[in-house]
């Protein structure tokens, strides 16, 4: 809705310094409302499991695939859930298309940890055989369109799709030292769903889920990762902007409140395919 | 390691009842649907879901070349990047393109040319890209009907639209665009993308065995299964807009119903409710305000009477002035907003002096 | 005769590339329209179709900005070189403005400042007056299809923009915001007291001071203006629109 690109200049600034400081917003919402979230998942017959996410205008599109590896040796009867994403041109006029930029491996190594230090996945289950073969789980996640707070999209995207993922069982065969199929296909166990709210900030003021304009404005950002007890799971701090310790705790209040009631709204135990 | 449940193979292609194993006939395509202007960042967009294909595709420019050294002074490039998502295809995908997707890239890049008008876009650039969310064989030529649905979309001129499909032989019987198994244990397979507009074919590529009739049959088939989609994408480029238009019409009729109402409320004229008392201030600034377009519009008449066609135009406005008291039509106002475009206009009134 | 009797009756069709809109070997094919073989007109965009007396136009619904001369227009300086500014004015070109063109340097050589003043200003000087990112308004000096334009940004209405915020619509909608003879946006001030500027590249700018909500509803008017640009009746339904809005609003 607003011409915004790389170069922005003080007058895009000061208008929404202005309005925020007012406690107003460019698209008309409060300083700490979400944008409206929509899912759709199993959109791709080929993926294990997908999702196509909308906040807002912004669209991540995520898909599971899995493969059969070797473990890490530090933890031989564990799986693997690696997170990819990928920024395609399609997204926005100011993505180029080549290798993964910056920005792009943080983001996934983000969601990443939001994954794996919750207690989300049942590693122990993703086991075959200890030592020799254990799942690897792909995530990969493809923004389409870019309308600011792609942190908060892609960790939608990417539980929504864990959720409703299918994987066949496999068993161990001793002879032939690889791992086969059981015959079956199942879900994954999803013990805790994990939830990331991102907080921009301009000059004084902190608001929740930046739109395109402010993203491109904003001074800095932290994305929280909150788990269902209501534990802060995981943060990190983008950009330059320097926060005080009160205002870390302030939002990371604020953070476990918002994730709540989206947890809640999203409902996201609805995708979980039913065998 | 390979994933666990391998990709059945099976050479049986036809039902006992001599249709294909989805229930189509030979020269049936895919079921077929698409959509624009999905992508709100791009000039351009489309999604295309053709039998399992998804595909999301997406156009930027004419805009400035990079790197520099690849513009042309005489004419416009197109460049085009077909990107298969990781979790596209059965065994996951690395996510660097490979040389197949270069290939394709240069393919529909090749196939999309013939019909733009490259020459008028000197040291510029037309990005088109393609990214396939699920592939279901087809995949080259459901893109290339992704990409023209796109580029029609973002208001690039356009010699005629294009249709992907693909024909081929299973089991000695010709048959159109094959699905992801027939591809696979099929003994030939030829994509073509047809110009609707000749029936010429822009795209031509064949893998396998078939005798010069079967080509025929094959080609026949193709132009035929073209049409199909032809017709969808037109629905789609058309719908986008009709379903407003049809919306806008029960607006308004809504309005006039409520029209004898609202002046009952309030029975100034939009010009009038400018309160000078409260806001004397804003009132002076709006004064300025309004005339900025009706200066902007004796400009274009200045023009036109620089031109020397000053009488017709008088005589024109006041004919047409006339008609519109008589008829009152708001459409006409419209017709006439809707081109505030010079040219014509200036050319109009140069056939009407001539006549 | 034929002229009126055209425009009076309106074709609301809408056509797609590649589609043979005329057969009549009489017509001439004028915008986004060209003949091909056997007298067939074919359209090159998707738009409405529109027959002028012995023309026959197609009206696209999207699309970039062609500079042409005299066009007012919003643009936003993208990089700088020693001699001159670069801007994005929303085309496939960038514009340039040199700082002749844009700094007034005596009252003699006012408008168009390339005519020799009585003294000389350092180019460098004059090239640290505006920033990166900086909006201005500027008139095309020239323009063609295949050169970058030059701009100005001396004369009425010209210069940087110091206030308020800039929205975006397809260039070929333009035409629709401003309505006939500036009916539309004639309206849209009126009702919402907020100051309007359009540009003929798809660029507004919009100064509503401290009116926050009728400069949201100003937007979201504008919006709705876009997405119904191919529709008629629509100056009705935006008055209609707006007045609704206001009550829902609590606008006064």
């Amino acid at each position: 809705m607003i011409d915004v690109n790389q170069v922005v200049s003080s007058l895009e600034r000061n208008y929404i310094l202005k309005l925020l400081k007012e406690g107003k917003r460019i698209d008309g919402r409060d300083l700490f409302e979400l944008r409206e979230v929509k899912i759709k998942t199993n959109f791709s017959p080929k993926a294990e499991g997908s999702a196509d996410v909308f906040l807002g205008d912004t669209r991540v599109m995520c898909g599971i695939k899995y493969d059969i590896g070797k473990p890490y040796s530090d933890n031989p009867d564990k799986g693997v859930c690696t997170v990819m994403s990928e920024y395609v041109p399609i997204a926005s006029p100011m993505f180029e298309s080549g290798p993964p930029r910056e920005d792009s491996i943080q983001l996934a190594r983000v969601v990443d940890r939001g994954i794996r230090h919750t207690n989300c996945l049942e590693y122990h289950e993703l086991c075959v055989e200890p030592g020799k073969a254990v799942y690897i789980l792909f995530v990969d996640c493809y923004m389409m369109d870019y309308f600011g707070n792609l942190t908060d999209a892609a960790a939608i995207a990417a539980i929504a799709a864990l959720l409703s993922a299918k994987i066949p069982g496999a068993k161990w065969d001793s002879e032939k030292e690889e791992a086969v199929w059981d015959g079956t296909i199942k879900p994954l166990t999803i013990h805790e769903i994990p939830l990331s709210i991102t907080f921009g900030r301009v000059g004084d003021v902190i608001f929740v889920d930046p739109y395109l304009p402010e993203e491109l404005i904003m001074d800095g950002s932290i994305a929280f990762a909150v788990d269902e007890k209501k534990q802060i799971t995981s943060i990190q701090k983008y950009g330059s902007a320097t926060w005080t310790v009160e205002e870390i705790m302030e939002i990371s209040q604020k953070a476990i409140e918002i994730s709540d009631d989206l947890r809640a709204k999203l409902n996201l135990r609805q995708y979980t395919p039913k065998i | 390691m390979p994933v666990l449940v391998p990709e059945p193979h099976d050479p049986v292609c036809f039902r006992k009842d001599g249709k294909r194993l989805d229930g189509r006939d030979v020269d049936e395509p895919r079921p077929f649907s698409c959509e624009v202007g999905v992508i709100k960042n791009a000039q351009g967009s489309s999604v295309v879901r053709h039998g399992g294909n998804l595909i999301c595709c997406a156009v930027y420019g004419p805009r400035e070349v990079h790197p520099r050294h690849l513009a042309k002074p005489d004419r416009g490039i197109l460049r085009v990047y077909y990107r298969m998502a990781t979790f596209s295809v059965h065994d996951r995908k690395s996510p660097a393109p490979n040389r197949r997707d270069n290939e394709i890239s240069k393919v529909i890049r090749e196939a999309i040319e013939p019909v733009l008008f490259l020459e008028a876009y000197p040291d510029s650039q037309i990005e088109v890209f393609i990214q396939i969310m699920a592939a279901d064989g087809g995949t080259r030529c459901a893109s290339t009907t992704a990409a023209s649905l796109a580029l029609a979309d973002a208001g690039i001129p356009m010699r005629s639209m294009i249709v992907g499909i693909a024909a081929g032989k299973a089991q000695d019987k010709v048959i159109l665009d094959l699905g992801d198994k027939e591809d696979k244990v099929g003994q030939a397979d030829v994509p073509a993308v047809v110009v609707m507009k000749d029936k010429t074919i822009s795209l031509l590529q064949f893998d396998g065995e078939m005798s010069i009739e079967e080509m025929k049959l094959g080609f026949k088939y193709i132009l035929k299964g073209a049409e199909v989609i032809y017709q969808k994408q037109l629905e789609a480029l058309k719908g986008k807009y009709e379903a407003i238009q049809l919306q806008a019409q029960k607006e308004s009729e809504e309005y006039q119903k409520m029209v004898p109402k609202l002046t009952q409320e309030k029975p100034l004229p939009p010009s009038d409710t400018v309160v000078s008392e409260k806001i004397g201030e804003i009132k002076v600034n709006n004064d300025e305000e309004v005339q900025k377009p009706t200066k902007e519009l004796k400009k274009e008449h200045k023009k036109e009477t620089k031109k020397g066609t000053k009488k017709p135009t008088k005589k024109d406005i006041k004919k047409e002035t006339k008609k519109v008291t008589k008829k009152k039509t708001e459409e006409i106002a419209q017709k006439i907003n809707g081109t505030i475009e010079n040219d014509p206009k200036k050319e109009n009134d140069k056939g009407a002096k001539s006549k | 005769m034929e002229i009126i009797e055209s425009i009076e009756t309106p074709t609301r069709e809408i056509v797609t590339p590649g589609m043979v809109i005329s057969t009549d070997p009489e017509l001439i094919p004028g915008r986004g329209a060209i003949r091909e073989k056997n007298n067939e007109i074919i359209s090159l965009f998707v738009g409405l179709k529109e027959i002028r007396g012995k023309y026959i136009n197609v009206v696209p619904l999207n699309g970039l900005y062609n500079p042409q001369l005299g066009d007012k227009i919003i643009g936003r300086i993208i990089a700088k070189t020693p001699v001159k500014y670069l801007l994005n004015i929303n085309s496939k070109y960038l514009g340039i403005l040199k700082p002749l063109d844009a700094f007034k340097r005596n009252t003699r050589n006012r408008g168009y400042g390339k005519s020799v003043g009585t003294y000389r200003v350092k180019d460098d000087d004059l090239m640290q007056k505006l920033k990166m990112g900086d909006l201005l308004i500027c008139k095309v000096l020239s323009g063609d299809r295949l050169n970058e334009p030059e701009l100005t940004s001396l004369g009425q209405d010209l210069g940087q923009i110091k206030d308020g915020i800039i929205i975006h619509v397809p260039p070929p909608k333009i035409p629709r915001i401003i309505g006939k003879k500036g009916s539309m946006i004639t309206l849209l001030k009126n009702l919402l007291h907020c100051k309007v500027f359009v540009a003929q590249n798809g660029r507004i700018l919009i100064q509503g001071g401290k009116k926050f909500k009728h400069e949201r509803l100003l937007i979201d008017a504008i919006h709705k203006i876009e997405k119904e640009a191919h529709t008629s009746g629509l100056t009705d339904r935006i008055k209609n629109y707006i007045i609704k809005e206001k009550k829902k609003r609590g606008i006064e």
